[in-house]
């Protein structure tokens, strides 16, 4: 494999409130390729959208960067000045957000707004700057395009704002995109459209994505690699077929049993979760999962497991690992 | 193949969503404000006052410095519509020569105070932190300092021309502005699409004038027109104390102060002035008030 366009490593990015610090993303560390699409899952809160903020350093205050390297083709962004950094920020890697109505301005048109995202690195001048928009809206299949960039973004529908909020992102052809829950705000149908266009144009551009979702079938539709976030730590990260076949932290296994299958039996219960994900100013000691965790041992309430190789490719922060834990059946409930 | 009733025709539909009349947030403005008829009154007396302070820089009834044009104090005639004043000189001329100075006072306040007040405000909102802090101490302050009082020494220090009383008022009256683009500014800034726009690597100066600028302008035309008869009415008011514009220029003001001492003889050279400078700031209320309504999001009907 070719070396990694984007490593992460150690990553702690803290907020400094009122109440105590609050640990967002505490020692992530991850690898991404050229051209791959990492999915990073996880309940809300768990750090997911701070991990990718970060990347870009667009944590607000009183949030900071306080540990790691983030390290995109070799150099570390954290070290580079607040002006480099702002020349990398939608050239080299690209976010789109989660509600592509807020993240519009309504008092602009689309086709200028698209332009606005060229414009910030200067890449082109007025003249092309307009059959440029109109090219990239038709690239994500936005229907009469040309006549489309003169509308506002409240004269479009939820789905076909997404495209253009992606059109923005892919504007100055970057060499990665961060989509932040890009689909959550969607009806189910346009969710599937949205998934095509990124799986197509992650084809076709070979533009990396690194995919922030809590929603499983959204990575199963899209990804190649998932990283399982909890409490702002890793619990779980590998291939996905092979997470989803053979998860080995009690918290993927979790998440992928709270998944509504039409092939089961319609008599099993769903399983959710039970209780909350823990308090960040002062988490659990020992493995940040175990008050929720059917399978806990001793050990889990003591030491922090580190991520251990479980299988090719695969690896998971647990004491225990699902393998164990259902060979021997019984959950070792109150350990 | 005939459609079934009630079935959109698909040739209506571009895209996933039914096309639509292109309105622009400006477009649908106007639409309101023209539904307000106290505010369309308004725009068409201020349209009036305009024409009339534009004819009058090339042509006015009778030259308005000339006494003696019209016996002193004459009441209304077919002659001197409005009479005379307590030199004879036709108040009419002097009436729509002073519409000339009220307008450039209010209106050229609020080009510097809009200017101003942008520019602070939005410095202040958008940095926040120590810049921040500056500023809104500096509004504070002069929030506490007696508007008059600055306005006197200024004028008295930079002299009496119409530039000088300007920049004293807005000296005077800049804060109001400020303060409320400051808070469009810290307001602004939060929303998802500046996140977006910074995550693009849009440059400060560019998030600032493009993406929150364009947001806050409704606010800050509302609030430069009610700007513009307060502007036109301090005016008003340090020329009829005499500290106004050079006499014997026409405002609104001095024009009120001169037949003052005539009020029982002559009741129509005080009247003239403050009918005109009434209406006139009544004009610009309403307007600001239809405004208001029509650039506020929330009353889409």
């Amino acid at each position: 494999m070719a070396a990694p366009i984007l490593q992460v490593k150690d990553l702690k990015t803290q907020f400094f409130t009122d109440d105590g610090v609050v640990k967002a993303v505490n020692g992530v560390s991850f690898d991404l390729y050229p051209g791959e699409t990492l999915g990073i899952v996880g309940e809300s809160g768990c750090g997911k959208s701070v991990t990718a903020l970060s990347i870009l350093r667009l944590v607000q205050e009183p949030g900071r960067i306080v540990n790691g390297q983030i390290l995109f083709k070799g150099d570390d962004l954290l070290e580079l000045s607040n002006e480099e950094m702002r020349e990398l920020r939608g050239k080299d890697i690209a976010m789109i957000f989660q509600d592509p109505l807020s993240s519009l301005n309504p008092v602009l048109k689309v086709g200028f707004q698209v332009e606005e995202a060229m414009f910030a690195h200067d890449r082109v001048n007025k003249k092309n700057a307009l059959s440029r928009a109109i090219e990239l809206l038709k690239q994500v299949r936005i229907p009469a395009a040309s006549s489309r960039v003169k509308d506002y973004p409240h004269q479009f529908s939820g789905g076909m704002r997404q495209r253009v909020m992606i059109a923005m992102g892919l504007a100055n052809k970057p060499s990665i995109l961060i989509a932040d829950e890009p689909t959550t705000a969607l009806d189910v149908t346009v969710q599937a459209q949205i998934l095509e266009l990124l799986r197509d144009l992650n084809r076709d551009t070979r533009t990396a994505i690194i995919m922030i979702t809590h929603n499983m079938g959204v990575v199963a539709g899209l990804c190649q690699r998932v990283i399982v976030m909890y409490a702002g730590q890793i619990v779980e990260e590998g291939p996905v077929h092979q997470i989803f076949h053979n998860p080995q932290h009690p918290y993927t296994w979790s998440l992928l049993r709270s998944i509504p299958r039409l092939d089961s039996d319609r008599h099993d219960r769903l399983l959710s979760i039970e209780g909350l994900p823990p308090d960040l100013i002062s988490p659990p000691r020992g493995c940040k999962f175990n008050p929720r965790c059917q399978f806990r041992i001793d050990r889990c309430l003591r030491e922090d497991p580190p991520l251990l190789d479980v299988g090719p490719d695969q690896r998971a922060a647990c004491w225990v690992t699902m393998d164990r834990a259902l060979k021997h059946k019984e959950p070792a409930v109150g350990g | 193949m005939a459609l079934a009733p009630g079935v959109a025709n698909p040739q209506e539909y571009v895209g996933d969503t039914v096309a639509r009349e292109q309105t622009s947030l400006w477009a649908d403005a106007w639409r309101r404000l023209r539904r307000n008829r106290l505010a369309l009154v308004a725009t068409v007396f201020i349209g009036f006052v305009l024409l009339v302070a534009i004819i009058s820089v090339f042509w006015t009834p009778y030259p308005i410095y000339r006494e003696s044009v019209a016996p002193t104090y004459e009441g209304l005639s077919s002659q001197h519509l409005l009479g005379a004043d307590q030199a004879g000189r036709d108040i009419l001329s002097r009436l729509a020569v002073g519409a000339q100075i009220s307008l450039e006072v209010g209106v050229g306040t609020q080009i510097l105070v809009v200017a101003f007040g942008i520019l602070v405000g939005l410095t202040a909102g958008y940095y926040r932190g120590i810049l921040d802090g500056v500023i809104s101490t500096v509004i504070n302050i002069f929030y506490g300092i007696p508007s008059l009082l600055v306005a006197l020494l200024m004028v008295l220090l930079l002299g009496r021309g119409l530039d000088k009383i300007i920049i004293a008022i807005a000296a005077t009256s800049w804060m109001d502005m400020a303060r409320l683009v400051r808070g469009q500014g810290l307001a602004l800034r939060e929303r998802e699409f500046v996140e977006a726009a910074r995550a693009g690597g849009a440059k400060a100066s560019r998030i600032i004038f493009r993406h929150i600028l364009p947001n806050a302008l409704g606010p800050i035309i509302v609030q430069a027109t009610f700007g513009v008869p307060a502007a036109i009415l301090f005016e008003a008011f340090l020329s009829f104390l005499g500290l106004g514009v050079q006499p014997p220029a026409p405002s609104w003001g001095s024009m009120a102060a001169d037949g003052f001492q005539a009020l029982r003889l002559a009741p129509h050279i005080v009247l003239a002035p403050a009918l005109a400078l009434s209406l006139t700031l009544m004009a610009f209320n309403f307007l600001g008030d239809g405004l208001r309504d029509a650039l506020d999001p929330r009353q889409k009907r």
